[in-house]
């Protein structure tokens, strides 16, 4: 299909027109208007940003990437970014259509318009698989995606007891923060025998006490006229349910985080190639270009990522158009270019990369540590396997030090950034192991736990106090616990493990709104406790 | 040119399944079953069985099944994802009301 | 390639095509039917659904009336799939006096061929259709008129006469008529398949005319684009079909959803691309045109916008019959945007013609060589889609 404007009244002509004000899209518009393009930037949404507002998690990558920053605060930036840069952005504006060449029908308030440019940016992102089960129709079904536009934009409860499938980042990014607004999580399911995130992502949710039933699938909702609850059960290797393996569950809710289709429909209006990469995507060059000239596809639109990665695909792109209408100079193209195609490579490495997607097999990391099997099927780690890893050791330590329980090749290093006396070694490679140092010197300043977005940094001391140790664990949580506030402390599978009594909560700017609590356990408790539960809440 | 099938290819009897009366099509509330049962009609594209059923032609066009609906074709046929067409795409790509989309301007 | 034989080769699995499949195959013909596309890809499933015998040429006015008399209304008890056919009216809008003028003319065609049909205005007109504003003036309303669901019928005949037995092949693009000792026997197609039978049925929409050229046979005909658009379902409105003067017109289907398509002035201007687009202006136009008729509709969302090709011929009628130069060969092309409502009828008039048997109506009028008299033609003003070559 292609469709074509035929003799529609034109409201204004642009360089660069970009389709969607998310993490790609501003950054192409940003990046375009840097290089003298007067570009549009339309949105169906009332304010900019895409998913990057929903997003309050802490972003992984390295500095250059925003990592350690929460997702909205990237929005805000990038919309400062292009206000100062004078780019138009149409909110509420619904692009109904592309018509060739390089027209676009929009629906702003009660009426229409047409727009032209010599560049179009398509960076409409993507939407929410579903798959069809019995009672999938109920009132109480949602996406993922859509509990957090509950949550996190509107502040509404999207249920009280949920229960999420899905174990890849987006299920369990919003399986904590659905228990930061309040929510039980009742379980978190995947047919896959694997965990598909991140494992700090999973580890930060199982250690609330959250179940993981991996190899899992729903059999049915039921309810009358709602969500009441839900049968789920063991699946074999062909995704067939074992029978005899069902469990019921109580539930309002359930948060389908199956996966993401890209919202190509413009691509394939303008007439695109298309190829099927788990969605159609256009075929696109090493600037997003697809293959009509001038059309350019930037962020999930073009292949699911993430949002750091959207970013530098936004910018890529809008070089793309930069230099196809003559404002770069193939020379200053190339050293952008190569310079965002090396960041972008650095965030595409590691065993989360797209060539390694899905996969099952992989038994060690690229260094050689032996991946947790508990961490891939029950989202922690085993108290007995920590030790393995370069973050951790086996070695005594006497004072305080940080304990990093990072045991994935994820493309991630403020930690090595945060420690300003050397103790935490990424290395160039992002996608490494931390190492804790051995003979550096940790001064307590916490900047290492708050800065990890994955939560997986800890900090122990074992020898303050004869008998006891102090865990300094990141909490974000609220209301926070006082000090002096005594609790329980859970291991890694959430399991209430012995009494913990809460020597100090820090906050500071510097933490971003990770504040940092200090708990008092038995000695030889220091090796798994790792979360605190205040006495008042019943989970 | 679309792909060479003859229509009269064998694909087997339709059996009834367990799940025949599940909704795959949210907006316009069509049924496993009715899917399954126009491929045994000899409906063997995604646009015929669309024409027949209007399953993925309601408010949301197909964002949510059409993935699950080609599945179910496929499946039912015995023929790879890839060799079903995708249902072609037409403007609006949002939903918007006759009196908006008639009052076009020529200046803001 | 592969030579495979039948009884009747039929090229094009639109309406007519299949139609003419499916009285065959039951008469006991084996047939094959090849399709380039897939079934009722081209105007068959892409038009308003309208079956009327108000507003038609009189040279093609049997053909329209032997449908509605005799195939329409059994149509859905005869295929097992429901084509919702209702027979409810079709209600056609003037905005003046010239076009007051135009549909009593129309009036008193339909009288001649004894189909009733009677002006409308004021409150008259406000029983019937409660929702036209005080831009329609009057209205022509034909109670013996009628929609259908085109996507339906198509597929319908499709579905039956492939349980009966005809063969179909979508995905086979006929280029070529082969004559075998001065008849047409054979259909070549782009593969490199040849398909022979005694007959050969052309119901191929503008492709045809090419098809037609391989043995020599000229129809002069072009195509326009026609676009529609359809809303969401919308509680019960009106049960006729709904025209304008202005050349709009469209249904509320059974389904609830409202179907209109409307000339833009752009139809002509895409004659080059093989697949119909959409274009940034007809849609809008379209609603604008819907707006100003029938207000209560633009609270209506749209969902989608949709395109197909019309073949139009030179003179504003369809071409239709035996094409007697090459014996074996049968036609129906350029069917101007009128083809759907009667194609029942043509595709059974064709079966009977593949079978030797008489046509059911007379069909003289439509034969293809009417334009090759090297004379001018006369000037005919088509009182909907057609003839818009010689405006």
């Amino acid at each position: 299909m292609v469709c074509k404007a035929e003799g529609a009244r034109l409201v204004k002509r642009y360089d660069l027109i970009v389709i969607g004000a998310g993490p790609a899209g501003l950054s192409a518009a940003i990046e375009a208007a840097k290089c003298g393009m007067k570009v549009g930037v339309f949105d169906e949404n009332a304010r900019p940003g895409g998913q990057l507002f929903k997003q309050i998690h802490k972003f992984f990558g390295s500095k250059e990437h925003k990592a350690k920053i929460r997702g909205f605060q990237i929005g805000n930036e990038l919309l400062e970014e292009a206000k100062e840069l004078l780019v138009d952005v149409h909110l509420n504006t619904v692009v109904m259509g592309i018509y060739e060449p390089l027209r676009i029908t929009v629906n702003e308030g009660d009426r229409i318009s047409s727009y032209a440019a010599d560049n179009i940016v398509i960076a409409t992102g993507a939407s929410e698989n579903m798959v069809p089960y019995d009672g999938w129709t109920l009132p109480g079904v949602i996406g993922a995606g859509a509990a957090q536009t509950l949550m996190n934009l509107h502040g509404v409860l999207p249920g009280k007891r949920v229960l999420m499938v899905g174990s890849g980042n987006v299920g369990l990014v919003v399986s904590f923060q659905l228990l930061q607004a309040g929510c039980q999580v009742v379980a978190v399911i995947d047919a896959a025998p694997r965990i598909g995130g991140y494992g700090v992502h999973a580890a930060k949710v199982a250690r609330t006490g959250v179940p993981f039933y991996l190899s899992h699938t729903i059999v049915r909702a039921e309810g009358d006229g709602k969500v009441e609850k839900v049968i789920i059960a063991q699946v074999d290797e062909r995704w067939n349910v074992v029978p005899g393996t069902e469990k019921e569950l109580e539930v309002d809710t359930i948060c389908m985080a199956v996966g993401l289709s890209p919202m190509s429909q413009l691509a394939r209006l303008a007439g695109c190639w298309m190829e099927d990469k788990g969605g159609l995507v256009p075929c696109c060059d090493e600037f997003g270009q697809t293959s009509v000239e001038g059309v350019f596809a930037a962020g999930d639109v073009a292949g699911i990522e993430e949002a750091s990665s959207a970013m530098i695909g936004g910018r890529i792109a809008a070089l793309g158009a930069a230099r196809r209408s003559g404002f770069l100079t193939d020379a200053e193209v190339k050293e952008k270019y190569d310079h965002y195609a090396q960041s972008l490579d650095k965030l595409r490495r590691g065993m989360f990369s797209h060539e390694n997607k899905g996969r099952t097999d992989l038994v060690q990391t690229d260094e050689g540590y032996p991946l947790s099997m508990s961490l891939l099927k029950k989202g922690y780690l085993d108290a007995e396997e920590v030790s393995q890893y370069p973050g951790v050791g086996t070695e005594k330590r006497i004072g305080i030090h940080p304990v990093i329980e990072c045991t994935q090749n994820i493309p991630c290093n403020p930690c090595q950034d945060a420690c300003h006396f050397g103790c935490i070694q990424v290395g160039d490679e992002i996608t490494a192991l931390p190492q804790v140092v051995l003979d550096s010197r940790c001064t307590n300043c916490g900047l290492c736990v708050a800065s990890c977005s994955g939560q997986a940094i800890f900090l122990v001391d074992e020898t303050s106090e004869p008998g006891f140790a102090t865990i300094t664990i990141p909490y974000e949580f609220l209301p926070l616990p006082q000090s002096g506030e005594k609790g329980m402390a859970l291991d890694r599978s959430g399991k209430p493990i012995c009494d913990a009594e809460v020597v100090r909560v820090k906050t500071s700017p510097a933490f971003d709104h990770t504040a940092l609590l200090t708990m008092r356990v038995p000695q030889e408790m220091s090796g798994q406790a790792r979360f605190f539960r205040r006495r008042d809440v019943v989970q | 040119m679309a792909e060479y099938m003859d229509r009269s290819k064998d694909i087997g009897p339709y059996v009834p399944q367990a799940d025949d009366d599940r909704i795959v099509c949210r907006c316009e509330e069509i049924t496993k079953g009715e899917i399954r049962q126009a491929v045994h009609m000899g409906l063997w594209t995604m646009t015929e069985v669309k024409r027949m059923l209007r399953c993925g032609m309601g408010l949301c066009q197909g964002q949510t099944c059409t993935k699950n609906i080609k599945r179910i074709i496929a499946t039912e046929l015995g023929v790879a994802l890839g060799q079903l067409e995708e249902p072609s795409v037409r403007p609006p790509v949002r939903p918007v009301e006759v009196g908006v989309f008639g009052n076009e301007v020529e200046s803001l | 390639m592969k030579t495979e034989h039948a009884d009747v080769i039929i090229v094009g699995a639109g309406i007519v095509g299949n139609a003419a499949a499916y009285y065959l195959t039951k008469a006991g013909m084996r047939c094959i039917v090849l399709e380039e596309e897939m079934i009722g890809h081209g105007g068959s499933s892409r038009n308003g659904g309208g079956v009327r015998q108000s507003g038609r040429d009189p040279r093609e006015f049997a053909l329209a009336a032997y449908a509605v008399k005799n195939i329409w209304p059994t149509l859905s008890e005869e295929l097992g799939v429901d084509v919702e056919y209702r027979q409810n009216g079709y209600l056609v809008f003037g905005y003046n006096e010239e076009q007051d003028k135009s549909i009593s003319v129309r009036i008193e065609t339909a009288a001649s061929f004894g189909v009733h049909m009677e002006m409308k205005r004021g409150a008259d007109l406000k029983e019937i259709c409660p929702y036209v504003s005080d831009h329609v003036v009057c209205a022509g309303w034909t109670p013996s008129d009628g929609v259908s669901n085109p996507m339906r019928t198509t597929l319908g005949y499709y579905i039956r006469a492939r349980e009966l037995g005809a063969r179909f092949i979508t995905g086979e693009k006929a280029i070529k008529i082969n004559k075998i000792k001065g008849a047409a026997r054979q259909v070549v197609t782009a593969r490199g398949n040849v398909y022979e039978g005694d007959k050969i049925i052309v119901a191929a929409g503008y492709h045809g005319k090419f098809l037609l050229e391989t043995v020599g046979i000229v129809v002069p005909m072009q195509k326009k684009l026609n676009e529609m658009i359809v809303t969401e379902p919308a509680p019960r409105l009106f049960e006729y079909m709904v025209g304008g003067m202005s050349g709009f017109y469209g249904q509320q289907t059974k389904h609830g959803s409202l179907i209109f398509g409307c000339p833009s002035g752009r139809e002509y201007t895409f004659h080059e691309l093989k697949n119909p687009v959409s274009t940034s202006v007809t849609a809008s136009f379209i609603c604008e045109s819907l707006g100003i008729d029938l207000p209560i509709l633009k609270q209506l969302k749209v969902v989608r916008a949709w395109s197909g090709w019309v073949d139009i011929s030179l003179d504003g009628v369809p071409v239709i019959g035996a094409v007697e130069e090459v014996p074996g060969l049968l036609v129906a092309i350029a069917s101007t945007g009128h083809g759907y409502g009667p194609g029942p009828a043509v595709g059974y008039t064709l079966a009977q013609l593949a079978m030797d048997q008489p046509s059911p109506v007379d069909i003289t009028k439509l034969h293809f060589d009417r334009f090759d008299y090297g004379k001018k033609q006369p000037r005919y003003q088509s009182a909907s889609s057609g003839g818009a070559l010689l405006r």
